[in-house]
């Protein structure tokens, strides 16, 4: 098994009377940005959270590189995250929040100022995160991530709140990133921009994988990856407007 | 852990307001006992009251400031969501917890120190009180080890129900209710009872240097007992982050 | 603000924590205020063994204890006499703590044996004239007290001062009865007399029972603060009263003396009264008392849960504001209801409906059943009028209540939920606990005039006299302010703490 990728293996989770996930499998291939796509409520946040250690689940295993999360002794050199932007203590500045995450892998101011540059954010490094705009708190979640030069970035919705210029750096880094022979697993409901960044697609629905394809072969078969997504989640979507298109089949 | 220690003490000394809760741990325990000591009569040098625990009375407020501080160290990450990026960064939970209660006791220790310590110069320029002798060293001593205890009590508690304000409340309902059900406590056995189980009366005992044989609880006994709450705490809160979801 | 109101009320009650805590906070009330009920010997052992109290002419509880030589009155007459002084032993005061290695204070328990010389404050001696000498029945005196002055009192609750007189010399003393009326007078010569008091004792018999006493209550040595640093330590007092040059118009035919101790076992001994007499006695000639000075409790001792219930409903009502800021929900709410202050009443009505619903509720169950478990288990309890359970029943919802508002106020202040808890629980309960415990008695005073911790005021039912030394200080259950007073600086703190988030939240951002 490759030593620098996110196996997924029959996860089983469930949170009160609903099944979060129920038999979740699939490879994130390093080398590759993986798209991971799927309606609300399918399970991605939640298979995240366990592929970090946060959540246990009830079966099945997550292993990072091989290994579970939670035995990696520095674990953001080997996995970087994004899961909430919005997760930071408001008061502390950009840098000084880089700056424990840093101390916490043993790891140097000096690469918290190269991530913050990386980032674009260096003119804001020393105000406080409490008073960042939605897309400077996701450069600065990015940041996070790359501290630790991680094989594996696992990202969750990373365009929210970005402008075109944020999209257009996130979606040339992603692709960089990949090229050095990264693992990149990438959520988002962005159909368009995720056509133009991932290599592969891992669809899922209420908690479990509907279709694990690279994109040309989506692309082949449906035309486009919205067209892919509306037709292989029509029975998997638990939250629909009345009156849409779908709804009224 | 020990970079799970470099990172909690970053975070700790980049969290605005670290320093000012300290320094008002400092403040109010000094501030409260100068205002108890200015306030206590010495008639031709023979004082009615036991001296030594008057010129600590700050130690009630500051506890209070220690809660706060104990509480926010865990609370505020998890009411911004931030712990989940600690627990990322360092999965292995009890190390962070373990992390968080040195960093705390350290701090604790600092400013418990300044506070005592100026309590004690306060109470010797405002009463007979001889600061070298060796019960008032022992009560000096203790108080610095009660507010460190306090603040283990409050980060147990912190993790275990993971709202700050709730922790609080059930921080400072545990330290002040106690004493006050055995104000009201008619039976004397009973009240007996309740000054050797509460955290706040029995830790306190510490503080006492006259009336030993009235003690429901011998000093050092006393503080132990205080120490077994914290224990309990930590312990329970060890035990939820270990099994829970973050 | 009808819709406002109902939208706060949903966000209230749809928040199971809440919802939980508050139950919670009404159980607390309820459970703690039981706990506490202890144990007492009333009734434990034997049938003699009940706690019952002598019952006085208007119906209250008295204590009717003292030393009384005595010959009968029929009609009309009149009594003089010269008290030469008073010399009394009061217990020994405790060792003191000086040093903090000597042993420190002990009580000193048991008799004034080994007492030292001195005077109780309220020590009495003089003349009375009584309805026999069953204790509680009605009477009048006028008398040298150690350190109040000539005195004139009648029926346990009134009392009259008369010219300061020191304790030690003569005074002459007279009390004449015409009728129903009895006069006091007193002389430092005897010949120039000065009235005192003229008071009717509509209970009065044609025959009553006249002649010289004495009494000294009760005496307790305050040692600094509450009970955690020195406490409060003594009892019995005794007094010896020296009469002589008796002179008495009108007795009636059974002219010989006796001497009774009113209050106690021994029955009444025959006296040859000579040129000079003394009397000696200890106890006391007035309203019965709880507190270090007397017996028992007062219903308010069921109401101790209060603090616990109290902290849970600042918790909760802290939270109803700031968990609003937590996530921004604020803005939302804002967007809804533009006119902030709006928001704010209606939270404040709310959360104080509610918390004055259940802290009544609770109230009301403790002070019932509490009440009952008290004296089921042998304690003392003394009576309360039905008027004051009322005050102590709605004086608590309203202390939640005020409470809750103050800390609902701190929330929208501070927007932090910790610190909001702890600044409410910190302003409101510390003040009282450190009055309870460790601050000697002026600053616990103070402190419980300022702070919002005055509000426990209302919750006193013990009753105050001046003729009674039962240390009207915190620690004893006397509150220095009036219950209602000491509510309203509760709502003054909470009204200003409102009006300042009120303008807070107007100007600034959300």
């Amino acid at each position: 098994m490759n030593q620098t990728s996110i196996v997924v293996n029959g996860l089983r989770k469930r949170f009160g009377p609903t099944l979060a996930l129920d038999g979740m499998s699939f490879t994130v291939e390093p080398g590759q940005v993986t798209g991971f796509v799927g309606p609300n409520g399918a399970g991605k946040s939640t298979t995240m959270r366990v592929v970090l250690g946060l959540d246990a689940p009830d079966a099945g295993t997550a292993l990072v590189g091989g290994r579970p999360y939670r035995s990696l002794p520095c674990p953001l050199r080997v996995v970087g995250s994004l899961l909430d932007a919005g997760a930071l203590q408001p008061g502390r500045t950009a840098r000084n929040h880089l700056l424990w995450l840093a101390h916490s892998q043993g790891l140097t101011a000096a690469r918290v100022d190269e991530v913050l540059e990386q980032a674009g954010l260096t003119s804001v490094a020393r105000r406080r995160a409490g008073g960042f705009s939605l897309g400077m708190r996701q450069r600065l979640g990015i940041a996070a991530a790359m501290l630790g030069d991680p094989a594996v970035l696992m990202l969750d919705e990373p365009f929210n709140g970005m402008d075109p210029e944020g999209i257009v750096w996130i979606r040339g880094f992603l692709r960089a990133l990949a090229a050095e022979g990264r693992a990149v697993l990438l959520s988002t409901h962005l159909m368009s921009e995720l056509q133009d960044t991932a290599d592969h697609v891992v669809l899922v629905g209420r908690g479990r994988v509907l279709a694990d394809r690279t994109m040309p072969e989506l692309l082949a078969r449906h035309g486009s990856l919205e067209r892919a997504y509306l037709e292989l989640t029509r029975d998997a979507v638990e939250f629909r407007a009345a009156g849409s298109p779908e709804a009224s089949r | 852990m020990r970079r799970a220690l470099h990172a909690e003490w970053t975070k700790l000394r980049t969290t605005p307001g670290t320093v000012l809760l300290l320094l008002s741990v400092v403040v109010a325990t000094v501030g409260i006992s100068i205002l108890a000591a200015a306030a206590t009569d010495c008639p031709g040098g023979i004082c009615a009251v036991d001296i030594t625990k008057v010129s600590l009375t700050g130690v009630q407020l500051g506890q209070a400031v220690v809660a706060v501080l104990a509480v926010q160290l865990i609370g505020a990450e998890y009411g911004t969501g931030m712990i989940h990026v600690s627990l990322a960064a360092v999965p292995r939970r009890l190390t962070v917890l373990a992390a968080k209660a040195l960093m705390l006791t350290a701090v604790v220790t600092a400013a418990a120190t300044a506070g005592v310590a100026g309590s004690l110069v306060a109470g010797r320029s405002l009463l007979p009180l001889t600061v070298t002798d060796t019960t008032v060293l022992r009560a000096a001593f203790g108080s610095v080890l009660y507010l460190i205890l306090v603040g283990l009590l409050a980060l147990g508690v912190t993790t275990a129900v993971r709202t700050p304000a709730t922790a609080a409340g059930l921080v400072l309902g545990l330290l002040y209710v106690f004493p006050i059900v055995g104000l009201a406590a008619t039976d004397p056995d009973f009240r007996r009872h309740l000054d050797q189980i509460a955290p706040m009366t029995a830790g306190l005992a510490i503080q006492r240097t006259t009336g030993l044989d009235d003690l429901a609880i011998s000093p050092w006994r006393g503080l132990a007992v205080l120490g077994a709450w914290a224990a309990a705490a930590l312990l329970a809160g060890g035990l939820l982050i270990r099994l829970r979801d973050a | 603000m009808r819709a406002v109101l109902h939208a706060e009320w949903t966000k209230l009650r749809t928040v199971r924590g809440w919802v939980v805590a508050l139950a919670v906070a009404a159980a607390a009330v309820v459970g703690l205020g039981l706990l506490t009920g202890g144990q007492g010997s009333c009734g434990r052992n034997g049938p003699r063994s009940e706690c019952v109290l002598p019952v006085g002419p208007d119906g209250q509880e008295v204590t009717d204890h003292f030393t009384f030589v005595h010959r009968s009155l029929t009609g009309d007459g009149s009594i003089t006499v010269r008290l030469n002084g008073l010399t009394g032993v009061l217990p020994r005061k405790p060792g003191l703590g000086g040093p903090p290695d000597s042993t420190g204070p002990q009580a000193t328990e048991g008799g004034t044996g080994d007492g030292q010389p001195g005077l109780a404050p309220w020590a009495k001696g003089g003349l009375i004239i009584k309805d026999g000498t069953r204790p509680g029945s009605t009477y009048a005196a006028i008398m040298l007290t150690g350190a109040h002055g000539v005195r004139m009192q009648h029926d346990y609750v009134h009392d009259r001062a008369g010219p300061p007189a020191p304790a030690t010399t003569p005074r002459w003393l007279r009390l004449t009865r015409a009728g129903q009326t009895i006069t006091g007078e007193e002389s430092p010569d005897g010949t120039a007399w000065t009235t005192v008091g003229t008071v009717r004792l509509p209970g009065l018999p044609a025959t009553a029972q006249v002649g010289t006493f004495a009494t000294s209550p009760q005496f307790t040595w305050i040692l600094g603060g509450g009970r955690g640093v020195g406490g409060a330590m003594g009892g019995p007092s005794e007094v010896t009263a020296t009469f002589d040059n008796l002179t008495g118009r009108d007795t009636g035919p059974d002219a010989s003396w006796s001497r009774t101790e009113v209050g106690g076992d021994a029955s009444p001994q025959p006296e040859q009264l000579g040129a000079s007499w003394r009397v000696t006695g200890s106890g006391d000639i007035a309203p019965a008392v709880s507190g270090i000075s007397g017996i028992g409790t007062t219903v308010s001792q069921t109401l101790a849960g209060t603090f616990a219930g109290l902290i849970l409903v600042v918790v909760v009502a802290t939270m109803t504001m700031t968990a609003e800021y937590r996530r921004g929900m604020i803005r939302t709410t804002v967007a809804a209801v533009p006119r902030r202050g709006r928001i704010l009443l209606a939270k404040a009505t709310i959360i104080g409906a509610v918390t004055f619903g259940l802290g009544v509720l609770a109230a009301t169950v403790v002070v019932v059943v509490g009440g009952r478990v008290l004296r089921a288990h042998g304690v003392y309890l003394h009576p309360a009028a039905p008027g004051i359970e009322v005050r102590l029943v709605v004086g608590t919802g309203l202390l939640l209540a005020g409470a809750a508002v103050l800390a609902l106020g701190l929330g929208a202040l501070l927007r932090r939920g910790l610190t909001a808890v702890v600044a409410g629980i910190v302003v409101i309960v510390l003040p009282y606990l450190l009055a309870m415990t460790v601050l000697p008695p002026e600053p616990a005073k103070w402190l419980l005039r300022v702070t919002p911790a005055a509000a426990f005021a209302v919750q006193q039912s013990a009753v105050s006299y001046p003729q009674v030394d039962d240390f009207p200080i915190p620690v004893n259950g006397y509150f220095p302010l009036s219950p209602w007073a000491g509510l309203a600086v509760l709502a003054g703190w909470a009204a200003l703490v409102l009006g300042l988030a009120g303008f807070s939240l107007r100007r600034r951002d959300v």
